[in-house]
């Protein structure tokens, strides 16, 4: 018996143990299979409801992981505190909003005027965050270990976390904010759902068609942005003399130095490029889920970084991919497993990736690194 | 010598700080503590070899501490106080208070800088009679001056024990673990699940807390055993889904079914016949959010059952198991495992070679480090009589993290230090900051904004410095990791290891041009 067969076998009896664990364990998390079965045959069309649910919030996962992603193909950190990044952003334009008066009009022109004015101060302040956190906190730790500047993004995490929960008590700044104080989740108001009522519209887009479905306008929004970018970002770096530069600088960052490449600015606008995409989908995933919370950057950030994992870390396309399979797991699991334990069920495939495919779906070997 | 003025002013204004926010008796405990710091920095940059020697190099430092911390309590009875609408104590009582207190710290300054001359041995056993006599001295120096702080040096002293567990595993082994507060949920949980009315089952306190740890232990071997392929920042993040799961399984075990799937769905699909075998049926194992509660307290002979109102019992409990932890972490950290903790950490793939198992030993160092922090979760359980699965989240990790970084990573005495300092910021000085900034805005600006009321909520809500206790968190790993990352106290290996070559090269010749 070679020793190839003989690990198969182990490996066999490994996966067996575990799937069994998993089926004598998993109802206690809200995985029992006939239950399952049994709602997915009452309600087959509720299977897409899910799938178009699940495909929205993987889009904005997707758009928070390529931050992830970016950084870490570049200088092997997991910045900790991009998921942070992102909640700044949700307040970011949530304030914005507030102060030109955009909550309070029934103006549809004001409004779509308003999201533009806020959806270009959310990706610059988080674009500017990124980059100055980049600046003080990771640049001088780039020569020492890794874990010096993990714990670093850790600490910058901490900190912008705390301003969130500052922020949101700041009710002079933002009425909306209402005086439960700064831990309470805020009301990002539907303003996508005020525009379509302005026009006459409903908020379901298949809601005269007879399909008994909802793919609403939000739905559109986050998919048809969140595509945009993932585009536009693929394109820059294929095509721009920038993006040959940061491919360079994740290949070997002292050649590419040696070859004039000013390293410095490359990670600099890495972390422009991916702070302003965690901004951007600040104020999409506000105006898609209606909460501002401090502490949702913490969460969504784990689904991003388990996104960027699973599509493959340093790859852009695997990042789109993890994230949008992250949001179906997410919302298969609210729907048909058990919605307390999501969470459990995110990290637990996160685990599991790391332990049998660190490299994850689209990426390369990376062996040592992981 | 200027160094040495140096040190004794950032001492005497930190120490100056703790009496100048409390006012009052604190002075007591700040100058002990300013004396005890002093006379160890002096010790250790002691040249003298005789007596009359060393009283000279403490004199002047010691006098200059003492000059500044006296300016400050004075300062701060007769118009701080006043100014922030507090009634200073009485002159006779405040005489007293500073006399203890500067006497405390001439005292154990010098006493401590006079320990140079002693033989090794001897210096050895000092400084053990001098440790002692502090610790047992707190409680009732503590009940005398009515500071009522014990209680919270309690919580302090858990969180030392976490912070040494944790220690073991970031110190010693070099494994990032993130989600350490689970083990501290798993102890803690053991504890309450076996002494309470939750299942009917109520075991000796003085039992279960062996039972905590032990179980502890074991789950430190089980969640560690899958990161173990896993190396630096990966293993971070998988160490920090299990601290996340760990207090979701807690809140979430209240309606807990397991039926083997063979016998209950997957025959009967085939349309085999079988009874269902049922393990549990709908059992309440946690009590969800409610949290489990209340918990049994330990007993002893002559002291009878601890009582929450007297804090003195607790305090000398948790100093024995802390006595323990230290004495076994430091066998462990000196065996044959402590050293082959120490090589995995420098360079795993030499370490395996020279015929380590890594396997091995990074399991036994999550086993271990996890052990500890069941010491610490079973006491948590007792003395606080509750537990809920809100207390062990993410940030109980990062705290104990930021322990372990600020005292020093590795060095044992550095992580006390650590844990003490961190604590004692975020229990004492925070909420007494708090009420020292309130009182100040109510006698200075906020009679002026009075005619702005937004304002004026607005700065009477934000100054609260609790409210930015996770930014002081973060700002301390940021500075600590930019700064210093070997800690306040270094250990002479890990120091080596956090910082780049350069550096040391430059610290070295910086250190030569000195001498």
């Amino acid at each position: 018996m070679g020793k190839a067969s003989k690990l198969n076998i182990r490996r066999i009896v490994i996966a067996a143990l575990v799937l069994y664990i998993v089926l004598l364990l998993g109802p206690i998390a809200g995985f029992d299979i006939p239950n399952i079965a049994a709602a997915i045959q009452a309600n087959p069309l509720q299977l897409v409801q899910f799938l178009i649910i699940g495909l929205a919030n993987g889009a904005i996962i997707a758009i928070i992981g390529l931050g992830y992603t970016m950084v870490y193909g570049i200088i092997e950190l997991v910045n900790f505190a991009h998921g942070d990044v992102y909640m700044i952003g949700v307040f970011t334009s949530l304030t914005v909003l507030s102060l030109t008066g955009t909550l309070d009009t029934d103006s549809p022109g004001k409004i779509i005027l308003g999201l533009i004015l806020a959806l270009v101060i959310a990706i610059a302040v988080g674009a500017g965050l990124n980059a100055t956190v980049e600046r003080v906190a990771y640049r001088r730790l780039r020569n020492s270990s890794r874990l010096a500047a993990l714990i670093s993004a850790i600490g910058v995490s901490f900190i912008l976390e705390n301003t969130g929960l500052i922020w949101a008590a700041q009710s002079w700044l933002v009425p909306s904010f209402g005086t439960t104080g700064g831990a309470s989740q805020k009301v990002f108001p539907d303003l996508l759902g005020k525009i379509m009522a302005a026009y006459g519209l409903d908020v379901n887009l298949l809601a005269n068609t007879g399909i008994a479905l909802r793919f609403t306008i939000k739905d559109l929004m986050v998919m048809v942005l969140a595509g945009a970018m993932m585009l536009a970002l693929r394109l820059f770096v294929q095509n721009t003399k920038m993006g040959k530069a940061m491919r360079a600088t994740a290949q070997n960052r002292d050649a590419a130095k040696m070859l004039g490449i000013d390293i410095d600015w490359v990670i600099s606008t890495t972390f422009l490029i991916g702070g302003g995409l965690a901004g951007a989908a600040g104020l999409m995933a506000g105006l898609y889920n209606n909460t501002a919370w401090w502490f949702m950057g913490f969460r969504a950030g784990l689904q991003s970084f388990t996104a960027a994992v699973l599509g493959g870390i340093g790859n852009i396309t695997g990042a789109m991919l993890g994230g949008i399979l992250i949001g179906l797991l997410a919302s298969f699991s609210d729907g048909y497993l058990n919605a307390r334990w999501t969470n459990a069920w995110v990290f637990a495939t996160l685990v599991l990736i790391l332990l049998f495919r660190p490299s994850g779906l689209l990426g390369e070997q990376v062996g040592e690194k992981a | 010598m200027n160094k040495h003025i140096k040190t004794s002013i950032s001492i005497a204004l930190a120490a100056g700080f703790v009496a100048f926010l409390f006012g009052g008796w604190a002075i007591v405990v700040a100058g002990g503590i300013a004396g005890l710091g002093l006379g160890y920095y002096l010790f250790g940059q002691s040249k003298a070899q005789k007596w009359q020697d060393s009283i000279k190099e403490a004199l002047l430092p010691t006098l200059i501490t003492a000059v500044i911390l006296l300016a400050l309590s004075i300062f701060q009875n007769y118009y701080v106080a006043a100014a922030i609408g507090k009634k200073p104590i009485p002159f006779n009582t405040m005489l007293q208070a500073n006399a203890t207190g500067i006497g405390g710290l001439i005292f154990f300054s010098f006493a401590l800088t006079l320990m140079h001359i002693l033989p090794l041995r001897w210096q050895r056993i000092a400084q053990i009679v001098l440790l002692t006599f502090v610790v047992i001295s707190f409680p009732f120096i503590d009940k005398f001056t009515g500071l009522r702080w014990t209680a919270q040096v309690i919580f302090a002293l858990i969180f030392t024990i976490l912070a040494l567990g944790l220690n073991i595993v970031v110190g010693f082994a070099g494994l990032l673990d993130l989600g350490y507060a689970a083990f501290f949920a798993i102890g803690a949980y053991t504890t309450g699940i076996l002494s309470s009315p939750q299942h009917g089952i109520f075991l000796n306190f003085w039992l279960v807390i062996w039972i905590a740890a032990g179980v502890a232990g074991i789950f430190g071997l089980i969640l560690g055993a899958p990161t173990l392929p896993l190396r630096g920042d990966y293993l971070a993040i998988v160490t920090l889904g299990f601290g996340e799961i760990v207090p979701v399984l807690f809140k979430n075990l209240i309606k807990v079914t397991i039926q083997e799937p063979f016998t209950c769905w997957i025959l009967p699909l085939f349309r085999i016949q079988t009874s269902c075998i049922t393990f549990m049926q709908d059992v309440d194992l946690t009590a969800g959010e409610k949290g489990i509660s209340p918990i049994g307290r330990p007993i002893l002979p002559i002291i009878g059952e601890f009582q929450s109102n007297n804090p003195i019992p607790w305090y000398f409990l948790i100093i024995a198991i802390i006595l323990l932890s230290v004495f076994l972490i430091q066998r462990l950290r000196d065996s044959r495992m402590g050293r082959a903790w120490m090589a995995i950490r420098e360079d795993e793939l030499a370490a395996s070679q020279m015929g380590i198992d890594p396997v091995r030993t990074k399991l036994l160092a999550f086993a271990m480090g996890a052990t500890f922090s069941g010491f610490a979760g079973a006491f948590y359980g007792a003395y606080v009589r509750g537990i809920f699965p809100s207390v062990f989240d993410f940030s109980v990790s990062i705290i104990v993290l930021c322990m372990v970084i600020l005292g020093g990573l590795g060095n044992i005495n550095g992580v006390i230090v650590g844990g003490m300092v961190i604590m004692s910021a975020d229990r004492l000085f925070l909420p007494a900051l708090k009420d020292f900034l309130a009182g100040l805005l109510k006698a200075t600006i906020l009679p002026a904004l009075s005619s702005n009321p937004t304002l004026r909520a607005a700065v009477e809500q934000n100054a609260n410095p609790i409210l930015y206790r996770f930014l002081l968190f973060g700002l301390t790993l940021v500075i600590m990791m930019a700064v210093r990352p070997e800690g306040l106290i270094p250990s002479a290996q890990r120091k080596a290891e956090l910082r780049s070559d350069e550096e040391i090269a430059a610290d070295q010749a910086a250190a030569e041009a000195q001498a």
